[in-house]
């Protein structure tokens, strides 16, 4: 056997101690790797069910914690549907982290503007979990949230935790409300027009659909936001992690080595950003 | 052409025979109407087709087999001598080298491969029609990535070494040798002269690799659906690619990976959750090879990502010649300006 080789491919296997209902199509998953597994926030995991297939997801736990680790999976294709089947005490892999993750230090001494929409608000919380660690070195954050119903809203609890840390401040719209909702209405964009924001003293950080992405964009370029100060979480194909398949590669950018995250301004000029 | 040193056929038959208790040696033969690669044996090695282009199957699937078990690995700690690459199949092997050799994660196995193989790479002696190597820039002779090279001139064999490998090779392998005449030097000079004038003139019409890039750029959807047209997806220009090396990983129990030859061409190669997919229409994945071989690897790496071997003119079903689209592309151009 080639040993070499067993470190790239060869999964670090863990064991699901608890699957969260999120949403109808949303689940977390909490997973316990035999043994430490780090990660960088914004870096993303190969999930593998074995003999069924691997897809990638950015852990939504705080990659300061390291005998633990959630994955919030929505219901999209062939191997989520599968891992959905799963309960407590089924046994997946892990490869990885991968990937260039948040650029932490980039938002020190910043007020920092989240946009976040649908289930990108998964690899959101492991970065929101970071800096709340870390709030005294930021100025401010602001967490704008939108999704479609009130039902597909994920992370209720960890909502209201937010709301009380000192310097967090969150908002939220839904496309179309029910009675039960006493937050906003609309898409989530126009939550960029309720907060102060002083440009030069903030950072933005867009995950979400592409095309809440798409829109998010443009808004915070319509704001006066530079190109450099815009960061992106992208989704690819992304299989092998290591720059090698080619699956998710996205005009000169393997997104798996180079990503996922970008600034705006390194993708802008690249093909089908928002597909 | 600095030739070091000749050495007669026979000779160097019985010393192929000799290196087969160590080596495994795979040299260009001739099946059917066509050339592959195969195993050299103690009975085959008359059969040998020197400086002749060019194996249908690339050099590439020596380093990067078909299907392979990535996790168990079952690749032999075997040392091989490739005989017979063309030119540019050992350039091509740069890219491969950047992809697979790359700082933060080189393949294991790609690694074995590469380390256990001494180079010995041919002249071309001739062209087949879709050779275009002289017009990216690359020589129908070896000139990098190679060991030994090679030039059959009347029944003898002249070799040059171009490294470490090959020097060592040759001290320890190749004592019973002589210099190479100085008729024999310049028939292999000229020869390879002869042939580099021809593909220069064959391909005149051509635009260069910086060039075909640009056109690219600047193209509009109209042209390559149309030459899409007669495109079945079947993924050939890829698979017989020297460059081409994108793979899929096919999960098998006991969390093992196979790793298999996979293409932008097929259909879902770039599909994404809720069956997102940028390239699901076929011209669009027509397009994306040519944007990834001259416009986006060459922005990304520093070896070129086409050595104009013309393997995917000659492999295409459609019969899709895709310098036919830049050949248009540039008379589009001149015609505007």
């Amino acid at each position: 056997m080639n040993t070499a080789t067993v470190d790239l491919y060869t999964p670090v296997k863990a064991t699901v101690t608890k699957v969260i209902e999120e949403s109808p199509t949303i689940k977390t998953f909490v997973l316990e790797p035999e043994r430490e597994f780090h990660f960088k926030t914004g870096q993303f995991i190969e999930l593998t069910l074995e003999g069924v297939g691997e897809a990638p997801f950015t852990p939504s736990s705080s990659p300061l914690v390291s005998d633990q680790m959630e994955v919030t999976i929505m219901k999209a294709g062939f191997v989520t549907e599968k891992i959905h089947e799963l309960g407590e005490g089924a046994v997946l892999g892990i490869r990885g982290p991968y990937g260039r993750g948040y650029p932490l230090e980039d938002m020190y001494g910043k007020e920092v503007i989240v946009l976040g929409g649908g289930c990108g608000f998964a690899p959101i919380r492991s970065l929101l979990y970071n800096l709340e660690a870390e709030k005294d070195k930021i100025k401010k954050l602001t967490f704008c949230y939108g999704s479609k119903t009130p039902q597909d809203c994920i992370y209720k609890g960890y909502i209201d935790h937010l709301r009380a840390v000192d310097k967090f401040e969150v908002l939220r719209s839904v496309d179309k409300a029910d009675e039960t909702w006493e937050e906003r209405e609309g898409v989530v964009t126009k939550l960029l027009d309720e907060i102060e924001i002083k440009v030069e003293e903030s950072i933005a950080v867009v995950v979400g659909p592409p095309i809440m992405m798409k829109f998010g964009v443009q808004k915070l370029l319509e704001l006066g936001f530079p190109e450099h100060k815009i960061l992106l979480s992208l989704e690819k194909n992304m299989s092998c992690g290591l720059g090698k398949c080619g699956h998710c590669m996205m005009g000169k950018y393997f997104v798996c080595k180079d990503g996922p995250v970008f600034t705006y301004e390194e993708i802008k000029d690249q093909p089908d950003i928002w597909k | 052409m600095e030739t070091n040193f000749a050495i007669t056929k026979s000779n160097w038959e019985s010393i192929l025979i000799k290196l087969l208790d160590e080596y495994v040696i795979y040299a260009p033969y001739r099946f059917w109407n066509q050339l592959e690669y195969d195993r050299v044996t103690k009975d085959n090695v008359g059969d040998i087709v020197y400086n002749q282009p060019k194996p249908s199957t690339p050099l590439k699937t020596l380093f990067l087999p078909i299907r392979e078990n990535v996790v168990n690995s079952s690749q032999p700690d075997q040392k091989r001598i490739i005989i017979g690459a063309p030119g540019c199949d050992l350039s091509a092997l740069s890219i491969l080298d950047e992809i697979y050799l790359d700082n933060d994660y080189p393949d294991p196995s790609y690694t074995k491969y590469r380390e256990n193989t001494i180079l010995m790479g041919f002249d071309c002696h001739s062209t087949n029609e879709h050779c275009h190597c002289t017009s990216y820039g690359f020589n129908p002779y070896p000139t990098e990535n190679n060991d030994l090279v090679i030039s059959l001139i009347d029944d003898n064999l002249l070799m040059t070494a171009q490294s470490d490998k090959g020097l060592s090779f040759q001290e320890k392998y190749l004592t019973n040798h002589e210099q190479p005449t100085d008729e024999q030097k310049t028939k292999a000079t000229e020869m390879r002269e002869n042939i580099e004038q021809h593909l220069k003139e064959k391909n005149n019409d051509l635009p260069d690799y910086a060039q075909t890039g640009d056109l690219i750029m600047q193209s509009d959807d109209e042209i390559w659906e149309r030459y899409a047209e007669t495109c079945v997806s079947c993924g050939a220009c890829s698979a017989i690619c020297p460059t081409c090396s994108c793979f899929l990983l096919i999960e098998r129990p006991g969390f093992e990976k196979v790793r298999s030859i996979d293409t932008c061409q097929y259909p879902g190669f770039e599909r994404v959750a809720a069956d997102e997919d940028p390239l699901r229409p076929l011209a669009k994945r027509f397009r994306n090879r040519y944007m990834c071989k001259y416009v986006w690897k060459p922005d990304k790496f520093k070896s070129k990502a086409c050595t104009g071997c013309g393997r995917c003119i000659e492999a295409c079903i459609g019969n899709i010649n895709k310098n036919d689209i830049f050949r248009e592309q540039l008379k589009n151009l001149s015609i505007e300006a």
